[in-house]
């Protein structure tokens, strides 16, 4: 851990600029999943001339700098749910080539991931931590005299979005119960929210951790060449989850709608152990409907808890 | 390689800028000629020659009677009619007229002499079965080259499943409905690039309805901050002539006001 005034952080910063593609992502909309799986990526290209498969060059190696504590989780996360059951070719290829830069005013214990978090203490102090190698390396090599010091004190910004579901996530077990309870024991959450929640996508877009894709084939008009596409696909769209044959499995958008809950928090927790949701507060914030899915999903864990109060009541 | 594919492209009234992207599309354009035999296309060649065609492209609305006959002509003269833009696959601009209101407007505008030749402005597939739409006003150059593609290629043309939410979240734009501006966007096909909103103006809506829009959840929200005449306003720009989406909103429009959360 070092301690640097802000000529110091500039330098990095400005160092870092001329060794890497820099990536300020700390006001974009859409989150940092997008550098290590875009909205569309061409996987292979097929040339019917000499029957090759080739893929396009990965980017060059680039620094994703202003990530939140929270979207450094969320990448974290996505690495693990990503190597599952097998590491996925074309999102690591972009996530190696990436040197993660946190910054923040929050406190924190433990690091929720990146490579290098950068702190600020005060107007012209930051604390600069290392988180991997790869980040220990990068700040030796770009600032070299720099002596390590003990933890500075900082008053630490408190993080206020969503800070109900934060607190929920902390209890993912919980979570998981409520919201598989919910499909079938508070049917009329569902009514209501299908007649409310448009099926646009953009929750499952401006999701750190959605991660679903749909594949689009096509044939070059010249009959060269064939290239495939995978796009981010959004579980409240109708085509999701149809069937060759014709047969939908989510038929209506109360399915629909319900499987991007179920997803975060019933699938999250059976595979990973934990919801898949760092409370980023992006989906509420951009939903179109203006859905309180923090209020949602204290409604559902409410209702759950009341009807299993009951359910023991009468046992 | 299989049979070269003929191909005919034709167009009513509009205003031809569906075709003017398909005449711009460079090298895509030369990739088609190789692939399919243009064999009438009045706007940007000689040869006219008569069907059977295998595919016909339709840009326009049909409006006047004669439009309408040939229309049905090409039908029998083609294996597959693709509507070319907003104004063949959902009457469009010229769709916007008021039938109720046209007698009086042809004697003001040109006198008591006139004698209209319009009979109504309908998109094609009112008058005839309409294999695949291309849709947009005007139409995408991405979109047009992957319908073409796809014809060449033996697939059925599909339509876009995800709404323009896509295209616009990808633009990197904020989104209207939450600064209580009006859009169609969530209810309609993506595919466009969000131009029309990267620029500043609403979604009316010119790709055509998405499968299975949630047109009562979207009239639910515009109503926080618009009036119904706004609404209809902004409906009549592509909707006019399709009473699937007129009567929707309508029976929507009717409900009222919700709280705004």
């Amino acid at each position: 851990m070092w301690c640097i005034k802000t000529s110091e952080k500039e330098k990095l910063l400005t160092a870092l600029k001329g060794a890497y593609d820099f990536r300020d992502v700390s006001s974009s909309d859409l989150p940092p999943k997008k550098l290590f799986f875009p909205e569309r990526e061409i996987t292979f290209t097929h040339l019917v001339k000499d029957g090759s498969v080739t893929t396009p060059p990965p980017p060059r190696k680039f620094v994703l700098y202003g990530l939140s504590l929270r979207d450094l989780e969320a990448i974290t996360c996505l690495d693990e749910i990503m190597s599952a059951p097998e590491k996925d070719y074309y999102y690591f290829r972009r996530r190696r080539r990436a040197l993660l830069i946190g910054v923040t005013g929050e406190a924190f214990d433990v690091p929720p991931g990146g490579d290098i978090i950068i702190s600020s203490i005060d107007a012209d102090t930051s604390k600069l931590l290392s988180v991997t190698e790869k980040g220990e390396r990068a700040i030796k090599k770009h600032l070299p005299r720099l002596k390590k010091s003990k933890s500075p004190q900082a008053v630490p910004v408190k993080n206020d979005t969503m800070p109900d579901l934060r607190n929920l996530l902390m209890d993912a077990e919980l979570l998981k119960v409520a919201v598989e309870w919910s499909w079938h024991g508070y049917k009329k959450l569902w009514e209501k929210l299908s007649r409310e929640c448009l099926g646009c996508g953009i929750c499952t877009y401006v999701c750190p951790l959605c991660h679903c894709f749909a594949a689009e084939d096509s044939v070059a008009l010249s009959g060269d060449e064939a290239v495939r596409c995978r796009r981010w696909d959004a579980c409240t769209l109708p085509v999701f989850a149809r069937l060759g044959g014709g047969e939908d499995m989510h038929p209506g958008l109360r399915e629909r709608y319900y499987n991007w809950f179920y997803h975060k928090f019933v699938r999250g927790y059976l595979e990973f152990g934990r919801s898949e949701c760092v409370a980023c507060g992006r989906c509420q914030r951009d939903c179109p409907a203006r859905i309180d899915i923090e209020a949602v999903l204290l409604d559902i864990v409410s209702a759950y808890s009341k009807s299993a109060q009951r359910r023991r009541r009468y046992r | 390689m299989t049979k070269r594919l003929t191909i005919a492209i034709y167009d009513f009234t509009d205003c031809e800028g569906c075709e003017v992207v398909l005449s711009t599309l460079k090298e895509n354009l030369l990739a088609l000629e190789d692939r399919f035999d243009i064999v009438n296309w009045r706007l940007a060649q000689d040869a006219c020659k008569d069907g059977p065609y295998d595919v016909t492209i339709i840009e326009g609305t049909p409006v006047t009677g004669d439009e309408i006959a040939l229309l049905k002509e090409l039908r029998e003269k083609s294996g597959a009619i693709v509507a070319l833009g907003a104004c063949a696959s959902i009457a469009g601009i010229p769709g916007i007229m008021d039938k109720g209101e046209r007698e009086k407007w042809y004697k003001k505008i040109y006198g008591p002499e006139y004698k209209p030749i319009g009979v109504d402005s309908l998109p094609l597939a009112a008058y005839v079965r309409v294999e695949h739409m291309i849709h947009g006003c005007p139409v995408n150059a991405g979109e047009l080259v992957r319908t073409i593609e796809e014809l060449a290629s033996g697939k059925k043309p599909k339509y876009r499943d995800y709404s323009v939410c896509f295209d616009c979240k990808e633009a990197g734009n904020t989104c209207r409905l939450l600064n209580d501006k009006i859009c169609f966007g969530p209810i309609t096909q993506g595919g466009c690039k969000a131009v029309c909103i990267s620029g500043g103006s609403p979604c009316y809506g010119c790709f055509g309805l998405r499968e299975d829009a949630n047109i009562d959840g979207l009239v639910r929200i515009l109503r926080w901050a618009s009036s119904p005449k706004e609404i209809r306003g902004h409906l009549k720009i592509f909707f006019n002539h399709i009473p699937e989406y007129k009567d929707a909103f309508e029976s929507a429009l009717k409900r009222g006001r919700t709280k705004r959360p």
